[in-house]
Order: structure tokens, then C-alpha cells, then sequence
């Protein structure tokens, strides 16, 4: 009587599809990715009034120092103490290089109404920071 | 008689048992450089954002989002909430929060252009709170 031997049968996993499925995904992550690039104007704020209040002293800033704009409700720019008017980015452009020509480390204090549209108070920031100004504070009334 | 030899073509072939290996490194490169944004819905869209020219990028690793829509409601992490008394000092507390986690966190506004000031104002003054300094105004690039 034969006795039939055993054939062990090799154990194999199948790679050819491995590359398919890899790209498949691949795909599906490249087509799913959203890049989300955040820009925007970067601004660093003053710290709290309590933290400062030990070394803060009141200061008496002149013209010659520092320029107040202040923006209204309706997007009208007062410039120091003159009459509210609308600036075009141009005219604050001009603004800001005079002031500067005054003193190159002029502060800028940016009042902003709190019925002032915040797109008025971009614009503005966006001029200031065009003109590469560093000393800029936010306020409000 | 003389052999004929039959012309023996050689197969030509492209080794592609490396494919995989090669698929496998880009997709594990996309994996891990893959930064998922935590926010589900875009609350405010970016048409409504102010336009600017003096805009820089800002590294998305240390950033967190808040939006402020026209009915001035805040939105941090999906979570809406309104500054209208003192009391109400949910930006602050999540913000101590956030940068206990992260020392080096930017506060990105997505605010919307029509927002009224005060209530960017308040927001800015429980930042400060915080002690969260670092702040961005996100805007539309001007096209010209």
C-alpha cells in the first residue's frame, strides 16, 4: 500500500497588491489634505495693567512723540487734534512717512471706537505696519 | 542537419518589489506631516475677512483659532460663547488653559471685517488676562 507522503504547502502573503493599496492611499491623503496657511498682521499686546502697575509711571507723551489716531464710528480718522476726516490708504501712507520724518521713533496710538468697524482698525495696522513701525498700541474709548 | 537556433528574446522586466516600500515611505511621510485642524466648521469664511499688504505667515504648530462673527459671538474650539458682563471669562480660562499646554501659543483672529471693535476689545483685554501676548489678525492677501 502506498503510503502518500504529506506535502506541506509553503506559506506565502501576497505583496504584489501591497503597492497598489499603498498608493491607492496615498491618494486619498493627498486628495483629502487641505493646506491651511495661516497670514495675517502679528501683534504683540502689552501685558495685563495689574502685572505692570508696580513699574508703570505716567508718562506725558508731546506730538513730537507720539501720533494718536483715533477712528470713529463711521471710519473717520482724527489725526492728533485735527477734524475727522476719511484717509485713503494712500493719504495714511503719506501721513505715517511725515510723522516719521519727524521722529523715526514715533508711537503710534490707534483709538478705535467700540462701534468702529474692526476692518477700519485693519486698515490702519496694515498702513502702520507697511510703514514698518514697530511702536503701535491698541486702544479703545 | 544544422541546427537552427531559435532568437531567444529576452524578457525585459521592471523590478517593482520595491514599489511598495517606496509608497510606504511617502505615505508615512504624509501621515506624520499631517497637521489636522481642530476646528469643524470654518465659522467665519474667508471673503469676510479684512483685506491687507503687510502680512506674514504664521507657523500653525503654536497657533490656536478664534472666531468672532458680526453678532459678536466668540468661538474658541467650536465652542460659542459672548463677553457681556465681567463674569463671563470663558476666552481667559480657556487661554490659561491652552497656554499652560503650549508657552508659545498665537492667538489667530478670524474675525469678520463688519465685527464692531468692542467686542475684539474685550477679547484682547481677557488675552491679556491670560497673559496670551502673541496675537494675529488674519487677513485676505490684497490681490491687485
Amino acid at each position: 500500500m502506498k503510503i502518500g507522503r504529506k506535502r506541506k504547502g509553503k506559506a506565502e502573503i501576497p505583496t504584489s497588491s501591497m503597492s497598489d493599496i499603498a498608493f491607492l492611499l496615498i491618494i486619498f491623503f493627498m486628495a483629502t489634505t487641505k493646506f491651511d496657511v495661516k497670514e495675517g498682521i502679528r501683534i504683540v499686546l502689552p501685558q495685563a495693567a495689574a502685572e505692570t502697575q508696580q513699574q508703570s509711571q505716567s508718562l506725558t507723551l508731546t506730538e513730537k512723540e507720539m501720533t494718536r489716531l483715533q477712528i470713529t464710528a463711521d471710519g473717520q480718522i482724527v489725526v492728533n487734534k485735527e477734524a475727522p476726516r476719511f484717509y485713503e490708504s494712500s493719504e495714511l501712507d503719506m501721513l505715517i512717512q511725515q510723522k516719521v520724518k519727524i521722529n523715526s521713533q514715533m508711537i503710534f496710538k490707534v483709538i478705535t471706537d467700540r462701534e468702529a468697524k474692526y476692518n477700519d482698525m485693519i486698515r490702519v495696522v496694515d498702513r502702520l505696519k507697511a510703514a514698518k513701525i514697530e511702536k503701535i498700541s491698541l486702544s479703545t474709548n | 542537419m544544422a541546427k537552427i537556433k531559435k532568437d531567444r528574446k529576452n524578457e525585459t522586466n521592471i523590478p517593482t518589489s520595491s514599489m511598495s516600500d517606496i509608497a510606504f515611505l511617502l505615505l508615512l511621510f504624509f501621515m506624520v506631516s499631517t497637521v489636522f485642524v481642530q476646528e469643524k466648521k470654518f465659522w467665519v469664511e474667508r471673503e469676510r475677512w479684512p483685506i491687507a499688504d503687510s502680512i506674514e505667515r504664521i507657523p500653525r504648530n503654536h497657533t490656536t483659532t478664534v472666531y468672532v462673527m458680526r453678532d459678536e459671538t466668540i468661538l474658541i474650539d467650536d465652542v460659542p460663547t459672548r463677553i457681556e458682563t465681567e463674569a463671563d471669562v470663558f476666552v481667559s480660562s480657556t487661554l490659561i488653559r491652552k497656554k499652560a499646554d503650549d508657552p508659545d501659543l498665537v492667538v489667530c483672529f478670524r474675525t469678520d471685517k463688519e465685527t464692531k471693535y468692542g467686542v475684539m476689545s474685550d477679547v484682547m483685554r481677557q488675552l491679556q488676562d491670560a497673559n496670551t501676548l502673541v496675537v494675529a489678525f488674519e487677513t485676505q492677501k490684497r490681490l491687485d
